[in-house]
């Protein structure tokens, strides 16, 4: 299958440190591909620049062909990007059913005064009941966002992302703070998402997590990629885990 | 139903001014022209949650700018209405442009300042803007041969306020809305749903000046006199006090907020003169701290 997302030779620097250092990756149509990487590899600032909100020093990013590095957040996730936020950023001054149409912004192409504004508002409210029963959050629907658990405000985030029926969607560390229980409830709508055929890019921390769900992984230190290939090829590398992980035991 | 209800209740305000006498019709209109004020400022304070001192001003603006296209340049009618709102909508976007792309309490300064200078522009105007004393004794020309004044020319403020209301009501109640409130609450999460939050706001600030300018065009002949004071800042907060006090972000809010704050004075001048500002401060001061979401939130509560 075909690359959604090719990563070339990004470079990102911070006045002196180099936090992306020439990373090359290629994330194909329908995986769910794995970041990983100890603390300060350059995960999230890798991340930030594919969904627009750092610029890069070098490379080139090209999503479904189309270069997209240096597009502002809005037109990134108006191409078919979205993504979810590691500490959650609900709409705080809306309901639960409100935040997830938000996510469907890019979907809604009426004019706000025309006659068939009122029907497109209909199926999308349509829509995003059904995601929000999809990510198990049925019953909230008109629950204010401040009453949310964290784990639920997680699903909501996940919920509003998928609004916006993209490509490909973002995932930045979706498993911190979550319960053993809300982890396997994630796993399982992670997989339900790439079977829906949206690719999926996981930034993640918790390898007992990703391993088992992703289809390949990216490891990352220092900024560049030090080793590829599925979870299986990727946990037989002892040294590299050790090296770069630490506690290799752990997997 | 539902539309017949409002089209029956806007009915009910238009025939009304026509049993009041003229004192109270006058109340009455100026009572309608600051809740159409204060549903614009709603829209951009409370919804889109700009903060703006500037909203009152371009309400001059528009009062302003009617009267000397059609006394100072002889301009007709619909000409001076049109380059009205034209002027309305270019400086908004002038103030709005470089502001919005800073961080929001740039918007604040800059509208304050734009606020300042339209008032040393009135006074320092010279025969355009007739200076401090302002222009007066001028006429609302003739529409189709019809003297509208009286209670007729109420029914035109009614008629504002409708249109203003059912503008905004419709894009609160779409996708637009939805993308203000999210710049509102979270422009970062905004952005990465696909809403250019820049653009939203430059829309919004522009929209609501406009319809301020509008509101500010046919109050130009409620009194048929427009002069410096009238424009001063405390109408600025003033605005801002209606809409918190009745509740931010709701139109309902606005509509009490505004009536409310209009009508106090007119009970409390009896009791404490004009020391009545005091009770306004302590009243939002109250708001802010007791009931952040305003009475309409307090309605909210007990209506439950």
């Amino acid at each position: 299958m075909g690359s959604i997302l090719e990563v070339r030779n990004l470079t990102k620097r911070f006045g002196g440190l180099t936090a992306v250092a020439g990373l090359d990756f290629d994330l194909r149509e329908g995986e769910i591909l794995g970041l990983i990487g100890p603390n300060g590899a350059g995960k999230t600032t890798t991340f930030n620049i594919i969904a627009g909100t750092y610029a890069a020093d070098h490379g080139a990013i090209r999503f479904a062909g189309e270069p997209i590095l240096g597009l502002p957040p809005h037109r990134i996730a108006r191409l078919g990007i979205m993504r979810t936020f590691q500490h959650n950023r609900p709409f705080a001054g809306m309901p639960v059913l409100e935040n997830v149409m938000v996510g469907a912004h890019v979907r809604f192409s009426r004019n706000v005064f025309s006659r068939k504004a009122s029907s497109e508002e209909r199926t999308q409210r349509e829509r995003a009941e059904a995601l929000i029963e999809f990510v198990g959050l049925a019953g909230l629907r008109d629950a204010d966002v401040g009453t949310l658990s964290f784990g639920q405000g997680r699903l909501l985030e996940i919920a509003r992302a998928l609004a916006g029926e993209p490509r490909l969607i973002l995932f930045d560390e979706p498993a911190a703070g979550l319960t053993a229980a809300e982890l396997e409830r994630l796993a399982g709508i992670i997989r339900g998402i790439a079977e829906r055929g949206i690719a999926v890019l996981l930034i993640e921390h918790d390898m007992r997590f990703l391993l088992p769900l992703a289809s390949r992984v990216v490891v990352l230190n220092f900024g560049a990629r030090i080793a590829e290939g599925t979870p299986a090829e990727v946990r037989s590398q002892r040294a590299v885990m050790e090296a770069y992980l630490g506690n290799a035991a752990a997997l | 139903m539902k539309r017949l209800a409002w089209i029956g209740g806007f009915v009910i305000l238009a025939v009304l001014p026509f049993f009041l006498g003229s004192y109270h019709n006058d109340v009455y209109r100026k009572m309608l022209l600051w809740v159409t004020l204060a549903l614009g400022y709603n829209f951009l304070f409370g919804i889109c949650g700009q903060v703006a001192f500037s909203h009152f001003a371009f309400y001059g603006i528009g009062a302003y700018s009617v009267v000397i296209l059609l006394f100072q340049l002889g301009l007709p009618l619909p000409v001076a209405i049109v380059l009205g709102v034209v002027i309305c909508v270019v400086l908004a976007l002038v103030v709005a442009i470089p502001a919005t792309r800073l961080e929001g309490f740039y918007l604040a300064l800059v509208t304050l300042a734009l606020a300042q200078l339209f008032i040393v522009v009135l006074n320092e105007g010279g025969n355009v803007t007739g200076g401090t004393g302002g222009i007066a004794n001028y006429r609302l020309p003739p529409i189709f041969g019809w003297r509208i004044a009286g209670p007729a020319y109420t029914v035109v403020i009614v008629a504002l306020l409708a249109g203003t209301l059912a503008v905004l009501w419709r894009l609160d109640h779409s996708w637009f809305g939805r993308a203000c409130r999210a710049v509102r609450d979270n422009p970062e999460a905004a952005a990465a749903m696909g809403v250019d939050v820049a653009r939203t706001k430059v829309i919004v600030f522009t929209l609501t000046s406009a319809l301020a300018g509008i509101a500010g065009m046919v109050y130009a002949f409620v009194d048929n006199t427009v002069n410096p004071p009238i424009f001063g800042l405390e109408n600025a907060f003033l605005i801002l006090f209606m809409v918190i006090v009745g509740g931010a972000g709701r139109h309902a809010g606005a509509v009490i907020g505004a009536i409310l704050l209009f009508l106090l004075p007119f009970w409390l001048s009896p009791l404490v003169g004009h020391h009545h500002q005091l009770v306004f401060g302590a009243l939002v001061v109250a708001a802010i701290l007791l009931q952040p979401k305003g009475l309409i939130g307090l309605w909210d509560r007990f209506s439950r």
